[in-house]
Formats: C-alpha cells, sequence, structure tokens
C-alpha cells in the first residue's frame, strides 16, 4: 500500500461480530461521517437471518473517487468476535490492520495471521467501563479506534454522536464521546503507521450527496409519484420498505397497512386501485407466490398497481438476509392465464428511484401491474450518490376521469390501442363493474363467456403489451461501442460490472455493457442488435439456470458466448466479474 | 332518489328460481333506495360464489374480486375512499372459509364495511359440496357420510374479536331483513350482517321452511343489544344436531349486538380523510426526505 498524489485513495473497512450488536448501525455512523468528510461509500452487510448469535459483518468501502459497487479486500478489519478474524483474515490486505479486544479475541490462538499485519488490541470492553457505558458502545470504541488508526479528525465522529444522542439522556452522547475518544487515542498510540493520507475533502465539483439503499431509493420515488397506499407483510428483503411507509406515511398522507398476509396486501392494492388511489405493495418471493393470485386479477381487471418483488435465494424461505437474480422468470410468468405485465429491473439506486415513479406512471397508463424487480443486494445496502433528479419526475395517471359525470361509458371498451377510459366509483354514469372474471365491455362477467367477447377482450388486454414497448424505459448501454466483450445483464449485477469495467479500461481491456432496464416486454429487438454487433458476447446473472439467457435464446433466436452464474447467495464482486472478462477475453 | 328498481342492471339473473339470494338482492335494493343513496354514494365489492353473480344485476360501480378476497379489496377502498360506503357481498365458503383470515383480521380493525354474508351453508357454485358453516352430520357430494366439523360460528366469532355491528337476517323475510342492511349501513365501522340464505338446489336440510319454523326476531324477545355476553350466548345456540325439532331449535335473527361510540380503523387514519387519487395530480415535494437522507 502506498499513496500517490493523483492516485485515488481508497480504504475497505470491515466490522464483525455477533449479531444484535448493532454492527450496521455502527458501520453506517462511519458511512456517513466519510460522506461528509467529501468521500464515496458504498457498503454491503452481510447478516444471517437471526437476532442474536450469528456472524454480522458490514463492509464499507471508502473512496476518493465514484465507485460503483463493493470489493473483496479488506484493509481494516474490526473484529468484536474470534469469529471475524476467522472468517476474514484471508480478505486482509498487505499491512492491513486487525483492531480487536484483547480480552474478546485471543489472536495467538488464531491460525494463519500474516506478520504483516497491523494489529491494534483496543481494550474496547475496558473502555466502555472507565466511560460507564453499556456493552453496545463497544462499536462506538471501535469507530474511534478505526479513525485513530486512519488519523482520521475525530471530530466527525464526535460530531455525529452528539447528533444522533441529541434527543436521548445528556449522559449516553457523553459516555459514547468518551469511549470514542478512548478508542481513538489508544489506536493512534499502539498502532502502526496507516498508509494513506485521509482527511476530509472537497468533493469533485462540491456536489452534494445522500447515503441511501435501494428499498429508501424505491420509497422516495413512490412519495414523488403520489402514492397513496402501500400494502405489505414482513419479509426481507422488503420489510424496510414498510418500514419506511410506516415512518413517512403519516407526514405524506399515505394510508400504509401492514396487512395479515401477502393475500391480503396484493388484493388490498388492487382495491386501492379501484378508487384511483396509486397503490404499491412489495415482498421477497415467499410472498409473491401469496400475491399471484391477485397480481392475475389485476392483470384482467385492468388495476394499475405497482407490486415489488425483491428476490432472496429460494425456493420457499430459502436464505432470508442473502441475494439472487433467480425471480426474472416468475416475474414475467407468474399467474394462470395470459395478460400484459410491465417488469422493470432497477440496476442500482437511482435506478429504483426513477423506475419506482415511472412504474406507477406505466401502471396508469397501460392499466396493468408493474412489477419492480430488485433483491436483497440493492434493498440492503447504501450507497452515496447524487441527489435524485427530482425535476424529472412527471405525473401521467393516462385515461382516468376521476370526477364528474360520463356518458355512454364502458369500463372495458375495446380500443385500437388497448387501453379504455377509466372512471373511479363516484362518477355518475360509470355504473359498472371491474371484475376478476372474464368481461364485456361494460365489466359483466356473464357475457364475458361469449367466445368473441372473450377473444375481443383477451386481444385488447394483450394489445397493450405493443403500447408498453413504446412506453418503457429502453436499455441502458455502458462502455465503448466497438468492445472486446459484450455482457448484457439486468439488474443489480450492473454494479460490479460496471466496477470491474472501471478498471479494465485502465488495463486497456474495453467492455460494453447492456443492461435491461425493461425485463418485460422482453427488449427482443435491442438485444439482437448488441449481440449482432458483438465480438464476444456474455451474460452474467446471479442463478443457476440461466434465465436471462433462456430468455434471449426464446425471444432472439441466439446465444451469448460466454456466461457466468452466482448462486451462493452473494453478489458478483467485481473481483470475479475481472478475472471472468479476463479470462474469456483471454 | 332512485327508485328501488332503478338499483338494478339489464342483467337478467342467473340465479336458481326460489333461491335465497334473489330476497337478498330486493332487500339490499329496498335499503339502499330508502337511504337515498345515489349511485355516487356507494361501492360494492363480492367475492366468488353464486351471491358473487348478484355483480351483474345490482346497480353499482363495483369491484367483482377473487373467491374469499372481497374483504381486502373493500378495506382499501374504505380506507382511500372516504366519500364511498362500502358494502362487501360474500358468501359463507368465501367469507368464511377461504377468506376467514381476512374476516377475522377486518372485524378487529373495525373497518368502515358493511360486510353481508351470503350464509346458505353449502358451496352453490361449485355443485354442492359443505361449507364452513353446514351442519355437524350432513351429507354432501364432499361428505358422503356427513360431516365431521363442527360448523364455524359467524356470529360468535366476530363478536370474540370485537366487532361492533353484529347482525343475523333470513332471506325469506325481506322487509326485517331491509332493516338490519339499513342500520348496518348507518353504522360507521364494520358492520356483518350474516344472513341465511337458502340454497334450494344443494341444501335440501336448511330450507325456506326449515328457517321458517324456527327463527324468532331478537328485537321481539327483549335482548339487550348492548349486553355483548348476552350476545355471545345467543350466538352459541345458533347450531344444532339436524334432527332438532323447531320446538328444540329457536334460532335468533336480527341485532345481536352494537355499539356506536368505538372509532373506526379509518378515522385513525390522517391519509383516509381525503380520496387517495388527490395526492397523485402533481408530483409531491420530497426535497425534505431528500435532505434527512444527507
Ligand atoms: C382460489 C379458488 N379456489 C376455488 C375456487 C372455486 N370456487 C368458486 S365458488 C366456490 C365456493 C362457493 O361457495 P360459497 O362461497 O359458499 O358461495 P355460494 O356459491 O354458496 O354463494 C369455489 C370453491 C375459486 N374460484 N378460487
Ligand atoms: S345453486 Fe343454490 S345458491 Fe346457487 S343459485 Fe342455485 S339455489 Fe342459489
Ligand atoms: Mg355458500
Amino acid at each position: 500500500m502506498s499513496q500517490h498524489d493523483n492516485e485515488p485513495v481508497e480504504v475497505r473497512i470491515r466490522i464483525g461480530g455477533p449479531a444484535g450488536f448493532g454492527i450496521k448501525a455502527a458501520g453506517q455512523t462511519l458511512a456517513r461521517l466519510f460522506m461528509h468528510a467529501g468521500y464515496e461509500t458504498f457498503d454491503l452487510t452481510e447478516y444471517p437471518s437471526l437476532i442474536k448469535g450469528g456472524h454480522n459483518n458490514y463492509l464499507l468501502r471508502v473512496s476518493t473517487e465514484e465507485i460503483f459497487s463493493h470489493v473483496e479486500p479488506v484493509d481494516i478489519l474490526v473484529a468484536l468476535d474470534a469469529d471475524t478474524v476467522r472468517l476474514h483474515l484471508g480478505e486482509l490486505t498487505e499491512g492491513g490492520a486487525v483492531i480487536f479486544d484483547p480480552e474478546a479475541v485471543d489472536i495467538d490462538e488464531i491460525e494463519g495471521v500474516p506478520d504483516s499485519a497491523c494489529l491494534i488490541d483496543v481494550p474496547l470492553k475496558q473502555i466502555v467501563y472507565d466511560a460507564g457505558g453499556v456493552p453496545i458502545m463497544r462499536n462506538t470504541a471501535a469507530l474511534g479506534a478505526v479513525l485513530g488508526h486512519m488519523g482520521f479528525p475525530l471530530e466527525y465522529l464526535t460530531d455525529s454522536i452528539t447528533a444522533q444522542f441529541a434527543h436521548k439522556k445528556p449522559e449516553i452522547a457523553e459516555q459514547n464521546v468518551a469511549c470514542a475518544t478512548a478508542g481513538y487515542e489508544y489506536a493512534s498510540e499502539h498502532g502502526c503507521a496507516f498508509p494513506y493520507e485521509m482527511a476530509p475533502r472537497e468533493r469533485r465539483g462540491g456536489e452534494e450527496r445522500i447515503l441511501v439503499d435501494g428499498n429508501e431509493a424505491a420509497g422516495a420515488g413512490a412519495l414523488a409519484a403520489g402514492i397513496g397506499l402501500y400494502c405489505a407483510y414482513p419479509m426481507t428483503p422488503a420489510s424496510s420498505l414498510l418500514h419506511f411507509f410506516a415512518k413517512h406515511g403519516e407526514t405524506y398522507d399515505v394510508v400504509t397497512k401492514h396487512t395479515e398476509d401477502e393475500i391480503a396486501a396484493m388484493n388490498m392494492v388492487c382495491g386501492g386501485a379501484f378508487g384511483g388511489t396509486r397503490s404499491m405493495c412489495a415482498t421477497s418471493g415467499g410472498g409473491f407466490s401469496l400475491m399471484v393470485e391477485a397480481l392475475g386479477m389485476a392483470g384482467v381487471s385492468e388495476s394499475a398497481v405497482v407490486v415489488g418483488l425483491f428476490t432472496r435465494p429460494g425456493p420457499a424461505t430459502g436464505m432470508p438476509t442473502w441475494t439472487e437474480q433467480s425471480d426474472l422468470r416468475y416475474a414475467i410468468h407468474a399467474s394462470q392465464g395470459e395478460f400484459p405485465r410491465v417488469v422493470l429491473a432497477p440496476g442500482d439506486r437511482d435506478d429504483a428511484f426513477h423506475l419506482t415513479w415511472q412504474a406507477f406512471n406505466l401502471a396508469d397508463q397501460l392499466q396493468t401491474p408493474v412489477i419492480l424487480l430488485g433483491d436483497s443486494y440493492l434493498s440492503d445496502n447504501r450507497q452515496s450518490i447524487p441527489p435524485f433528479d427530482t425535476s424529472r419526475v412527471e405525473i401521467d395517471r393516462g385515461d382516468l376521469i376521476a370526477e364528474g359525470e360520463v356518458s355512454e361509458y364502458r369500463r372495458y371498451a375495446v380500443t385500437d390501442s388497448g387501453v379504455s377510459p377509466r372512471a373511479l366509483p363516484g362518477v355518475t354514469g360509470a355504473e359498472q363493474i371491474v371484475n376478476s372474471y372474464e368481461h364485456d365491455e361494460y365489466g359483466f362477467g356473464a357475457q364475458g363467456e361469449i367466445a368473441e367477447v372473450r377473444i375481443a377482450q383477451n386481444d385488447k388486454r394483450m394489445r397493450k403489451l405493443d403500447l408498453a414497448r413504446t412506453l418503457v424505459p429502453p436499455p441502458a448501454y455502458f462502455g465503448p461501442e466497438e468492445a472486446d466483450l459484450s455482457i448484457l445483464l439486468f439488474g443489480t449485477t450492473k454494479m460490479p460490472v460496471r466496477e470491474a469495467m472501471k478498471w479494465l479500461e485502465r488495463d486497456g481491456v474495453s467492455v460494453r455493457m447492456m443492461q435491461l432496464v425493461t425485463v418485460w416486454p422482453f427488449p427482443a429487438e435491442e438485444v439482437s442488435a448488441f449481440l449482432g454487433e458483438a465480438k464476444r458476447s456474455a451474460i452474467i446473472e446471479g442463478n443457476h439456470t440461466g434465465q436471462l439467457q433462456g430468455l434471449v435464446r426464446e425471444q432472439c433466436l441466439v446465444d451469448v458466448d460466454h456466461t457466468l452464474h452466482r448462486y451462493d447467495g452473494r453478489p458478483f464482486s467485481p473481483e470475479q466479474v475481472r478475472a471472468f472478462i479476463e479470462e474469456v477475453c483471454g | 332518489m332512485p327508485a328501488v328498481k332503478e338499483y338494478t342492471t339489464t342483467n337478467k339473473p342467473t340465479w336458481c328460481p326460489g333461491c335465497g339470494n334473489f330476497g337478498m338482492w330486493e332487500a339490499l335494493k329496498r335499503a339502499l333506495s330508502e337511504l337515498e343513496m345515489e349511485f355516487a354514494d356507494y361501492s360494492v365489492v363480492w367475492g366468488i360464489g353464486c351471491h358473487g353473480n348478484g355483480a351483474d344485476f345490482l346497480k353499482t360501480q363495483g369491484f367483482h374480486g377473487l373467491h374469499g378476497r372481497a374483504l381486502p379489496v373493500a378495506t382499501a377502498l374504505s380506507l382511500t375512499r372516504p366519500d364511498l360506503k362500502v358494502i362487501v357481498e360474500m358468501g359463507d365458503g368465501d367469507g368464511y372459509g377461504l377468506g376467514m383470515g381476512h374476516f377475522v383480521h377486518t372485524v378487529r380493525r373495525n373497518v368502515d364495511i358493511t360486510c353481508i354474508a351470503h350464509n346458505n351453508q353449502i358451496y352453490g357454485l361449485t355443485t354442492g359440496q359443505a361449507s364452513p358453516t353446514t351442519e355437524h352430520g350432513m351429507r354432501t357430494v364432499s361428505t358422503p357420510s356427513g360431516v365431521l366439523e363442527e360448523p364455524v360460528n359467524p356470529i360468535g366469532l366476530a363478536l370474540a374479536e370485537g366487532a361492533t355491528f353484529v347482525a343475523r337476517g333470513f332471506a325469506g323475510d325481506i322487509p326485517h331483513l331491509t332493516e338490519l342492511y339499513k342500520e348496518a349501513l348507518r353504522h360507521e365501522g364494520f358492520a356483518l350482517v350474516d344472513v341465511f340464505q337458502p340454497c334450494v338446489t344443494w341444501n335440501k336440510l336448511n330450507t325456506f321452511s326449515w328457517f321458517r319454523e324456527r327463527v324468532y326476531k331478537l328485537e321481539e324477545s327483549g335482548h339487550d343489544t348492548t349486553d355483548r355476553t348476552a350476545a355471545f350466548d345467543l350466538s352459541l345456540t345458533t347450531f344444532h344436531d339436524m334432527t332438532c325439532t323447531p320446538e328444540e331449535c329457536r334460532i335468533p335473527i336480527g341485532v345481536f349486538y352494537r355499539e356506536e361510540d368505538t372509532p373506526s380503523y379509518n378515522a385513525g387514519v390522517k391519509a383516509s380523510q381525503t380520496p387517495g387519487w388527490r395526492s397523485a395530480r402533481e408530483p409531491r415535494d420530497i426535497s425534505d426526505l431528500l435532505a434527512s437522507f444527507s
């Protein structure tokens, strides 16, 4: 580790310990203070589905340059237990530091600790005891030690502590400040030289930053779009979106309901949409299974609903707190029968914001369900990013009649576009049925079984898919048009691939990436063109069976040259992506 | 104010001649007319079953939902459209079987919904299987040796979950049922009207005459509708073994219980006080939220 003047500075910190120690909260304090100090941050929380016990860890990447994902190596390992050292020793960079409490970790007992490692034995427990604090304050002492080791001004931490505990009893803030200070001093005195110059800095252009995870971004997008109803049953990684609306719903006038189950959530969202309210629910795969019948109802009844499907590794309960991209086919196909739907796959936080408000417009314009397909990697982890460009937000409610009177109204009028005027209940002259049965133009079920009526209604609905193609967000492209390798992907794999592309560009390897933002209706023409122009092509997707590859074969009648899969619950790392690219570019 | 006959659509009812659904349909139209409800004032949500086919016959801008799921649809509509009276028509299989979870939770929430259960003690539409309220011992196509379970007690369940308006009607007494509907529609909060609705095709036990010989009116019996314990006791006397004589089985109809001063769930939700679509006329200002992320 050595630092040249213009070289970007980057430090990776991992905090690990037993679950229930507030590790994520401590890590986020660190992320926020580095963001305030002019750095870019990206975090990755790994935790088992337990409240207490089990190994939790939080990885924070801090950089002076634009970053797109987490990375594998660790420069500072904060070990609140011995497991953390054992599990993460291999990630430690040459000369990297291990901060530990000798009372909790017997470092001599642990095999393979490299000689180059900088061992900083901070008496965390003793520090907390001396400060008269409670055990959880060990985190604060450890954060102090991290900054002390880095030689980074302590005020950033103490200011954040003071702000964080402003509404609590004053001694809580005081004890935390004492712990932070003692940890800081100990590490500065007993540590080793830190290889980088880390100081608060002026951000390029002085731009602002916000620190958000994918669910906060989606929640912000929904609020901007005028959401009025959010219903959900808690399921990781979607639960924090329920908490988001529970917290902000009162301020922003959003009816927020933790329902008895996901069946109720999806049916409620249909009821909200029926009344004209912008309505959304979100869940993970298991909950989505329960929603599927009502999802089909939204299709046939032409209900404008937005559904978040945030993937965890499945099937069934699967791996609740881990990530995967195995619900692509599920999102596209779930439900009996056929109906048009739109599936959008945000690749990062900015996508999550913009695709969410757009999802509400698409749902209204098309009067059909729009699914946001995310995953734990996006939902759970925060990144410092420029504030969302809210000037882009528009509201388009489609052919909606909210008040007044209509005449010669037909809820399901057969039109060229497939979209029929939608008068809300309360509009005089619009007394008709919104129906889960097949129905005639007035929504009546009895006539829905007449063959010609069925065909006319089914054709009308499916025509909306053609309209959707003209409305949905197009694919996004990154990298030079002429490249050694063309990579096709969807969703959050965008992040590590962009990071790897950045590195490879420096090494003279050029990569072009096509991100499918809309995965349904499938942009077959664009994908065919992209692959047709490719020197070499690859698909990178986080699943076992190659769901995107299957879609490409089916929709474009072509295949790619190489594939990379991952399904161990972890997101792709840019290191893994880089190694893959180097291999296929041979 | 629309006349009774104006609450019908141009569709001809498809129910079997003599079905109890006719009486329930008529009573609801009368109640709506007598309460002077305009079409823009209410919305009806149906589940799936013979009862649900009523969606084609009653004039409303309504929603014909899934089997068992009318209540969640109605809950959302009620919580986002304070300008509408929301009515649910559900079946016994629909509401007390598949949708039992929603029933219990909607009751305890006291959402402002008038919930009408077409309790024919059978699965009508799917040709006569036992329903959750079919009497113990009754033989049906799905229980050739007789039902082994005890029937669900909708009145008792609703009371146990804190329902604020609980009533039972009989499709064979339209004037009485009309009055029950009117009281339920005037109630602010969750109002259950469980209605004995003879299925003349599949339920050969609980027929119109079977009920006529057994029902009596609570309002004529000196029952105190504010006495929850008494109401609960009465709910337990509903179902008897199939051989009981009219003298042994006295089945109460009318209002079991009501409380008027308990606030509805709707009243506790600030966002529920204005129609939700009004929030989506222009983009919301989220600058404060974004500031909190920085
Ligand atoms: C999920 C689901 N399962 C099964 C059915 C088939 N089904 C339609 S109506 C019905 C039962 C109807 O009984 P009830 O709710 O008592 O209504 P009734 O016909 O007696 O009015 C069933 C099982 C369905 N429509 N949906
Ligand atoms: S089957 Fe029974 S419930 Fe259904 S319409 Fe006929 S009589 Fe009525
Ligand atoms: Mg029935």
